[in-house]
């Protein structure tokens, strides 16, 4: 089984080879990153089967440890655990990776710096792959910091530009305020327990102090929320979508951001000790989920409507484990990080053709990008949660967990995303693919691009029906969707699809946006300022702190300076004294020394040719022969 | 564990800090010879955490890794007048290459000499309250001397890199 | 694995001393050459913490030793990277072949 530690050193290794390779031979060894990301794919499945059939939570299939260093008294180690859970992550990481590295051989080829693209992508599957298969909390920040560096160089990847630059740093910045929560509750987490390992850890959560567990929990959920991009820390990850297109899709859709919730289903005893951190979980969720939905219903942007898409959908999933149904939870994960990405490949596809990504400017694809709107379609009616794609299986599971465990006003607030969500992906859908057309030398993809979003939409075709399988995987009982339950969320969902053809569909109303929001007035100014959270951010926290440094700035100018500059007006009086002093006495002794040391001067200039570097190496060459002489005396 | 050393690790560290130090000789570009640097700095932290030494790892990073990589990388920027400037082409030293070669071949033959009269790792591991305490005691008037010199050059560079006026 | 001992990081550290001494004389930009003296002085430092762990593990001298290094290093940085910029004024070039004022 120790093959399981090649899982994330095969990209790993892939990196190391290509980063420090020049520009011209990295572009040339692009393949590297899928050679390695292909050799996960193959040791996952082989770890999944592994795992089969599972049903035992927390019973790892292999659990290994290798000390590392002793720091402070305490081992440092490294380990990988492989259970059902964990088994499941690695199987969507290696296909979703292996998918966009195929589609980005396409997608960039035209890039001059494709290889350094390829290199970080391939870094960022070996972190993601570390994260999943990490056995203490330790590991799972160090791989969960090397993603945020990896989003950060993906998203300023095209850094000539003002807009990608300014994305990156935004997107480091602002989960950075997550990251510090999560590091304060893992020093917590030492303080309570003494180690980082899983084991140790989640296993005595329920006996630690109600206290103690909420602040861990709710500093963890800090750091999930900003890695997940929940409200109020989403703001990075629209802009985010400054990153080539694939990377959104493996970064931005699927993998990176679904590692907060990752992080709560892991750590899940603490958050059930504590309770109160489970409440606000699931208000964080459904609060995203709402705000994220209707956000994207306004965006013209195509990827900007996936970016708020993605944040309403991870949501639902902080929403389901805040209510109680993990599972549910880590299973909406699973999906959706095959739709999703699904539907970020075909946003790709669509920019390239159209060459733009405003909305506003697309129209009837359909016909010229059929293989495309196929795919599109199928990723689109599982966001919409419609049957038989996997959406639909995902979120009943949800819908049922939330019902069942009596959050009755949670229940109506997902209803309420699943409706938005409904609405936009029918916006979507027929600005883009219906209608008359915009552009011309309208072009489907290469086969390379096309290739892994029919594995993709197959996937998502056909994923929902393990919904049972699922949970008896990871330990659960299951259950098939509750056909009441069914019943309310597809209304839902085609209800949300007729209003959104109803207002988009018609073809008269098609580039007609301005009657609704001319109906809708204020509450669509304040969605298009997206909540004023920007705003708000920048009055509250940004201007404030550049004032503040200014008058800092003016006091170390005005008082400092003053203190320092009266001060050496007292030192120069004294030294005017001593000045007066020196050039009587001293001088008189001091010149007679200077004429002798000029006849030796004059003797020794010729070795002085001027240059530094001759200088150093006399210096270093009388050191290489001081030690030849200790070392041949023999010390 | 406490007696001997990690030495996959070691391995991985040493293949990572001579590649640095070789990279940073190689490259033409002198921006990426001062992340070269970065990675060497990094590479000899993770080391020091290898010889138990954790709480000059952590300096390591934060003096090297962090302060002095930065301050490269700004003297690096403020002397280039464009891109193009810190592309310049590896100069081959031959009298360079023949005193490092010197100096290697003397201290191969030191190490390979006198390395190995001490074989045996000590159990007993230092820890950083201990070096605390030792720094504030015993060590007590250096460590007021190496502030006064931090002081002194602050003051001087400074002076140095004011603008003339 | 074969035991690491200390010869493994004396030669690790002799290996990194001979690169950076080579880049201080070979090298003309004067930030490489000072980039080059960090090398060496990080070379001595971990030479001085792995014998503090081999032979004083106790009274760690030669982490102290380190750590005084490190003092002196950055101060020594500092003031070098300030000079670069002096002269950079001076003579709009950062090549030390272009410095040679101190001609005798």
């Amino acid at each position: 089984m120790a093959y399981v530690a090649l899982i994330p050193l095969l990209p790993a290794i892939g990196f190391v080879v290509m980063a420090p390779l020049s520009r011209a031979t990295r572009n040339r060894l692009q393949w590297l990153g899928l050679a390695g990301v292909g050799g996960s794919l193959v040791l996952s499945f082989a770890a999944f089967a592994a795992v089969w059939p599972g049903g035992h939570e927390g019973e790892a299939a292999y659990h290994a440890s290798w000390p590392i260093a002793q720091v402070g008294g305490v081992d440092l180690s490294v380990g990988l655990l492989l259970d059902p859970v964990a088994a499941v992550m690695l199987l969507v990481v290696t296909v979703v990776g292996a998918c966009v590295q195929v589609y980005s051989v396409g997608y960039m080829h035209r890039d001059e710096r494709v290889g350094w693209y390829f290199a970080v992508l391939t870094l960022f599957t070996a972190a993601m792959l570390a994260l999943v298969l990490a056995d203490n909390f330790l590991m799972l920040y160090m791989a969960w910091e090397v993603m945020g560096l990896c989003s950060y160089l993906l998203i300023g990847f095209w850094h000539e530009q003002e807009v990608p630059r300014k994305a990156s740093q935004k997107a480091f910045l602002t989960t950075r305020v997550g990251d510090v929560g999560f590091a304060i509750g893992l020093a917590v987490i030492y303080l309570t327990v003494g180690s980082f390992d899983f084991d140790a850890v989640l296993g005595s959560a329920a006996s630690w102090a109600p206290g103690v567990a909420t602040a861990v929990a709710l500093l963890l959920l800090v750091g999930a929320i900003g890695k997940s991009a929940q409200a109020p820390l989403h703001v990075w990850l629209p802009d985010a979508m400054a990153a080539p297109t694939p990377a959104s899709a493996l970064i931005h859709a699927a993998t990176m951001v679904a590692a907060g919730v990752y992080l709560i289903a892991r750590s899940l005893p603490i958050f059930e000790a504590s309770g109160v951190a489970l409440t606000v979980t699931m208000a964080v969720g459904a609060a995203s989920a709402l705000l994220g939905g209707l956000l994207a219903a306004v965006q013209h942007d195509i990827k900007k409507v996936l970016a708020y898409s993605t944040i309403s959908q991870l949501g639902y999933m902080f929403l389901a484990i805040g209510a109680g149904g993990a599972i549910a939870g880590m299973f909406h994960l699973v999906t959706h990080a095959f739709f999703k990405s699904l539907l970020f490949l075909g946003a790709g596809v669509i920019i390239h053709a159209a060459h733009t990504q405003d909305m506003r400017e697309m129209g009837g694809l359909a016909r010229h990008l059929p293989v495309t709107s196929v795919t599109f379609g199928a990723g689109a009616l599982a966001l919409a949660g419609i049957f038989p794609f996997s959406g639909f299986w995902s979120k009943d599971e949800i819908l049922y967990a939330v019902w069942h465990n009596g959050h009755y006003f949670t229940f109506l607030v997902a209803l309420a995303a699943a409706f938005v969500t409904a609405f936009y992906v029918a916006r979507l859908w027929f600005r883009v693919f219906t209608g008359p057309v915009q552009t011309d030398h309208l072009a489907e993809g290469h086969a390379e691009m096309l290739a892994p979003m029919g594995v993709l939409a197959a996937i998502t075709a056909v994923v929902g029906f393990t919904a049972l399988g699922f949970s008896e995987f990871l330990g659960h009982a299951g259950y098939w969707p509750d056909p009441a339950m069914a019943i309310v969320s597809t209304l839902v969902a085609i209800s949300g699809l007729a209003v959104g053809w109803w207002v988009y569909g018609r073809r008269h109303l098609v580039l007609n946006t301005r009657a609704l929001k001319d109906r809708a007035g204020h509450a669509y100014t304040v969605l298009a300022q997206k909540y004023y959270f920007d705003v708000t951010y920048d009055h509250v926290i940004i201007r404030p702190y550049i004032r503040a440094t200014e008058s800092l700035s003016r006091f170390d100018r005005t008082v400092i300076d003053g203190v320092v500059n009266s001060a050496a007006v007292l030192w120069k009086t004294a030294a005017e004294v001593a000045w007066t002093f020196d050039g009587r006495v001293i001088d008189g002794l001091v010149n007679g020394t200077a004429r002798a040391a000029r006849a030796s001067g004059g003797a020794l200039r010729r070795i002085q040719a001027g240059r530094v570097q001759t200088y150093l190496r006399y210096v270093l060459g009388a050191l290489v022969l001081l030690m030849l002489w200790i070392v041949v005396k023999g010390a | 564990m406490s007696e001997t050393v990690n030495g996959v690790v070691f391995v991985i560290l040493a293949f990572a800090s001579i590649g640095g130090a070789v990279g940073m000789l190689t490259t033409r570009n002198i921006i990426h010879a001062a992340f070269w640097l970065l990675e060497v700095m990094v590479a000899v932290g993770g080391l020091y955490l290898l010889l138990s030494a954790e709480f000059l790892a952590v300096v390591q990073i934060l003096v090297y890794a962090g302060a002095i990589s930065v301050l490269m990388l700004f003297a690096i920027m403020l002397t280039l007048r464009c891109r193009e400037d810190s592309v310049c082409p590896v100069e081959i030293s031959i009298g360079g290459g023949v005193l490092s070669a010197v100096f290697g071949t003397v201290m191969y033959v030191a190490v390979a000499r006198y390395g190995d009269r001490i074989a045996e790792m000590p159990a007993s591991v230092p820890d950083t309250a201990a070096l605390g305490e030792l720094l504030f005691t015993k060590w007590a008037l250096p460590f007021e001397v190496a502030s006064l010199v931090l002081l002194v050059a602050l003051v001087g560079a400074v002076w140095w890199s004011r603008e003339e006026d | 694995m074969t035991e690491i001992g200390p010869s493994a990081f004396l030669g690790l550290a002799a290996v990194l001393f001979t690169l950076g001494l080579y880049g201080a004389v070979a090298r003309r930009s004067a930030v490489m050459v000072l980039m080059s003296l960090e090398l060496m002085a990080v070379a001595v430092n971990l030479n001085m913490v792995a014998l503090s762990r081999f032979v004083t593990p106790g009274e760690m001298t030669g982490q102290f030793f380190a750590i005084f290094t490190m003092v002196v290093s950055a101060a020594e940085i500092g003031l070098g990277l300030a000079l670069v910029l002096a002269i950079y004024r001076q003579t709009r070039s950062v090549e030390l072949s272009a410095i040679d004022s101190l001609k005798g």
